[in-house]
């Protein structure tokens, strides 16, 4: 592998890797008013493990309360740091839909991306060792001398097998 | 009958027992009394458990209340169909049910290499056993679903009493897909303890040769196709029943389902290394174990009451059981691998980076990663609890964002790898198969680009799906030219034909197909619109190209629950398009509500309408409609996938070369010298 590929391959593997620490959520965009966009980072507290503005169950008392205070928040003026605390203080951490970015619980965003990191070095370690490694069993085209019919055999049996799929 | 059942379990459990012990001692002794022996115990606890489950189908179905697990879960009014269900619908029954589904497996096994693989068998068959009596002895002692109903009297002394009706199913269960996705799950979940009970029987006796990897392969492929549905029928139940307008919401037991799905997936990949090259053999022993322990995991979330679930069972003791059986299953397989690792030491040779055995290495690498990153998840909640003391959630939006870029590099990898050469590929291939797709995929970007897409991962993976569609379809078009040209048939029979050919291959690739069509519709969620109002009778709502009118309310008396159902017109274009019927559900036996969400699907868009309750300001009913695009192309996606694993599952038609004077679509001169007209006949192996 040239130095441009393998730069280019880390490249690409770490905008992967990175992307999910950067870019905003699918769907966010979208979302109609600043209530369901910054409900969108709570989880309802009745149980459902929902986020707040996904929990329509019947009759779901918590979720509507939890709503009208998000409404009167933003009503109020109040940013989305404030709404946040409020809720946090409330219910605790467990009602955050996704863990903070800090402290213990940036483990939780980068442990994947540590995990692909440190795969794909191991997977580039084991093929640079692979490719290091001598052919076996490979015989020679028409039959040369010290090749048995039993290798030949062997031989076209391994061929066949590697070009059926 | 109940008796009979109980009685039926412990019989089974002793069976198992034997089987087990007598096992072990078989393949010590060799003694062909004692493997026949031990052959037949291993079906006989197979047969009584069927006895045992058709027992408690029977006291369902003859209303027998005096049962706690029948009241808990039935009612006299309660459809036959739901009865069947209900089964299932608790830790005892459901328990009861794996044990039920592991034994169809066992027998099958049992009865289908009676006389096969004599070596090898002893071993699968104490696995399996052992794997048994893991189940029977929570459906023995730790979960009967046989229990009396009691209650404690004066004296302390438990009066066993029965109840004139029971409290009914629970009304979220109460769906058609409800009978037939747990059934598809659990196959899913029970069918991976075949290839484990063939990767540690293999590794245990030091099995010569790939076979048992042909073995475990085609039931590794049945299990992964349950699994697969399974997974994708639990999403659409979700979705219609719900009725939070989406079919995925990464709840920590639907990621238990995921998860051996994943490594699943690993293994049919990787084990083409070790079939094809003598590569990987390490990995895809521990895959196949892995694969197992997460469908244990899996079971252990779902039961323990570890992680909060809507779809967990109540809260038990039972997690410590499982806890305990995770323990022994990783000493066991750490054991055997340490004892016999040099069994599988591997022919690892590579020509070239840019080849087969790469992709197939970093495909394992993702779809590994991707795991970790759902089961880290999943378990963050706990580890943080146990760390810092306090609970974190960790909801669909951090799965969303870690799994989204690592799904868009796996689709990238499902359309480049079977298109590469085993060993090496040149740069003229490259160009060859990657030169048309690649454009054409860029070409729909830009074109999207021009319509105004702007979101970049449902962009991103637009590309990649037109992509790896033109790779797929490509593979097809090349093959069945070929075979068009030697034996004229029309270009839809050449492409059959070519698929029955080789059906591992072309299966796999109607795979690929189905999975693309998935991610489109995944892709389409990023433009979902939802819109909520109170309606009055004759107000109108418009979500996209549709106005819906309330034309009135009514009320549907059912055999075991009430409806009240929102009559609501769909008009589009100001012409009227259909009637929907959103209801909610009153269960009076469980006091409890329940949404049917009214569903217009077109290949386009969804149009979800749900009756969301009574607004509590103004009292007045409240209408939720959604419009999620693309939605219908994962069910069918869905489809597609099984489709492509059955046909992955069927034997390959040889061709064969039949001389005949009367046709002539090509003239070849044969190797033996013989020239003549040459018509491609089929036969099968």
């Amino acid at each position: 592998m040239t130095k441009a590929r393998s730069i280019a391959a880390i490249a690409m593997l770490a905008m992967f890797a990175i992307a999910p620490l950067l870019i905003t959520p699918v769907g966010a965009q979208q979302l109609s008013d600043r209530a369901k966009q910054v409900g969108g980072k709570f989880m309802c507290m009745c149980g459902c493990s929902q986020v707040l503005t996904e929990c329509n169950h019947v009759g779901c008392s918590v979720s509507a309360s939890m709503l009208k205070e998000l409404n009167q928040s933003l009503t109020r003026g109040n940013s989305e740091d404030v709404i946040t605390q409020m809720f946090v203080q409330e219910f605790g951490t467990k009602v955050y839909a996704e863990p903070p970015k800090s402290g213990f619980s940036l483990v939780a965003w980068v442990f994947p991306s540590f995990c692909l990191f440190v795969g794909t070095g191991v997977a580039v370690f084991v093929i640079s060792r692979w490719r290091k490694r001598p052919a076996q069993h490979m015989a020679t085209v028409g039959g040369a001398p010290g090749i048995s019919a039993e290798m030949l055999e062997r031989a076209r049996a391994q061929a066949s097998r590697e070009t059926q799929d | 009958m109940d008796v009979f059942g109980s009685f039926a379990l412990v019989l089974a459990f002793v069976c198992a027992v034997y089987a087990f012990a007598g096992g072990i001692a078989a393949i010590i002794s060799r003694h062909p009394l004692l493997i026949k022996s031990t052959r037949q115990a291993g079906m006989a606890t197979c047969g009584l458990i069927f006895l045992a489950t058709f027992s408690l189908e029977y006291l369902f179905f003859s209303d027998n209340f005096s049962i706690a697990y029948v009241v808990a879960h039935s009612n006299r009014d309660l459809s036959t169909f739901y009865k069947l269900a209900a089964l299932w619908s608790g830790q005892e029954g459901s328990l009861l049910f794996w044990s039920f589904l592991l034994a169809v497996y066992v027998i099958s096994v049992l009865i289908t290499y009676r006389n096969k693989n004599g070596e090898l068998m002893p071993y699968v068959g104490v696995v399996m056993a052992g794997v048994q009596i893991f189940f029977l002895t929570l459906n023995n002692f730790v979960a009967s679903p046989f229990k009396a109903l009691a209650s404690p009297g004066v004296d302390g002394v438990l009066n066993y009493v029965a109840r004139t009706d029971g409290n009914g199913l629970t009304p979220l269960l109460q769906y058609p897909e409800m009978v037939i996705h747990p059934p598809n799950l659990y196959s899913g979940y029970t069918g991976f303890t075949i290839p484990f009970a063939f990767a540690l029987g293999a590794l245990l006796a030091r099995y010569p040769g790939e076979k048992w990897i042909h073995l475990t392969r085609k039931w590794t492929m049945i299990a992964w196709m349950f699994q697969s549905m399974g997974i994708l029928l639990g999403a659409h139940w979700a979705y219609a029943v719900l009725g939070w307008g989406g079919y995925w919401g990464w709840d920590p037991v639907e990621n238990a389902s995921f998860l051996p799905w994943l490594t699943g997936t690993a293994f049919l990949h990787s084990v083409m290394m070790q079939e094809k090259r003598g590569m990987m053999k390490v990995w895809n022993v521990w895959l196949v174990f892995i694969t197992f322990l997460l469908c244990i995991l899996g079971t252990f979330l779902t039961r323990s009451g570890v992680v909060s679930s809507v779809h967990a069972f109540a809260q038990s003791s039972i997690g410590s059981w499982f806890v305990g059986f995770l323990a022994l299953i990783i000493l066991v397989c750490f054991g055997a691998y340490l004892k016999n690792r040099d069994y599988l030491k591997s022919e690892n040779q590579l020509d070239s980076i840019v080849s087969r055995e790469s992709s197939f290495l970093f495909n394992n690498l993702i779809l590994l990663v991707s795991c970790i990153a759902i089961l880290s998840g999943t378990l963050f909640p706990v580890f943080s609890e146990w760390i810092t003391g306090d609970r974190i959630s960790v909801g669909a939006p951090f799965f969303n964002k870690v799994n989204i870029p690592i799904g868009l590099l796996l689709l990238f990898l499902t359309g480049v790898g079977p298109l590469l050469a085993w060993r090496k590929t040149s740069t003229e291939s490259l160009k060859r198969n990657f030169g048309w797709p690649l454009a054409i995929g860029l070409v729909t970007g830009l074109i999207a680009l021009g319509f105004g897409f702007r979101q970049i991962y449902s962009w991103v993976c637009l590309i990649l799906c037109v992509f790896v569609a033109s790779t797929v379809v490509l593979e097809f078009y090349r093959g069945a030219r070929v075979i068009r040209a030697r034996s004229g048939a029309s270009f839809a029979a050449s492409a059959v034909d070519l698929t029955m050919r080789n059906t591992r291959r072309y299966g796999g690739y109607i795979v690929h197909m189905g999975m693309v069509f998935v991610f489109m519709g995944l892709a389409g969620a990023a433009f979902n619109r939802d819109l909520q109002k109170d309606m009055r009778q004759g107000d109108t709502m418009q979500i996209g190209p549709y106005t819906l009118l309330l034309q009135g309310f009514d009320t549907k008396p059912e055999k075991n629950y009430t409806a009240q159902r929102m009559l609501v017109e769909v008009l589009r274009d100001k012409k009227p398009l259909m009637m929907l019927y959103p209801e909610k559900r009153h269960f009076a036996t469980t006091v409890e509500n329940g949404t049917m969400v009214a569903i217009y699907s077109t290949l386009k868009e969804d149009l979800y309408v749900v009756y969301a309750g009574n607004s509590p300001d103004t009292q007045l009913p409240v209408l939720h409609a959604y419009l999620n695009p693309l939605v219908k192309w994962i069910w069918f996606g869905g489809a597609v996938v099984v489709f492509g694993t059955l046909v992955a599952m069927l034997p390959n038609r040889r061709a064969v070369l039949v001389l005949s004077g009367a046709q002539e679509p090509a003239v070849q001169t044969l190797a033996h010298g013989l020239t003549s007209s040459v018509t491609m006949r089929e036969g099968h192996d």
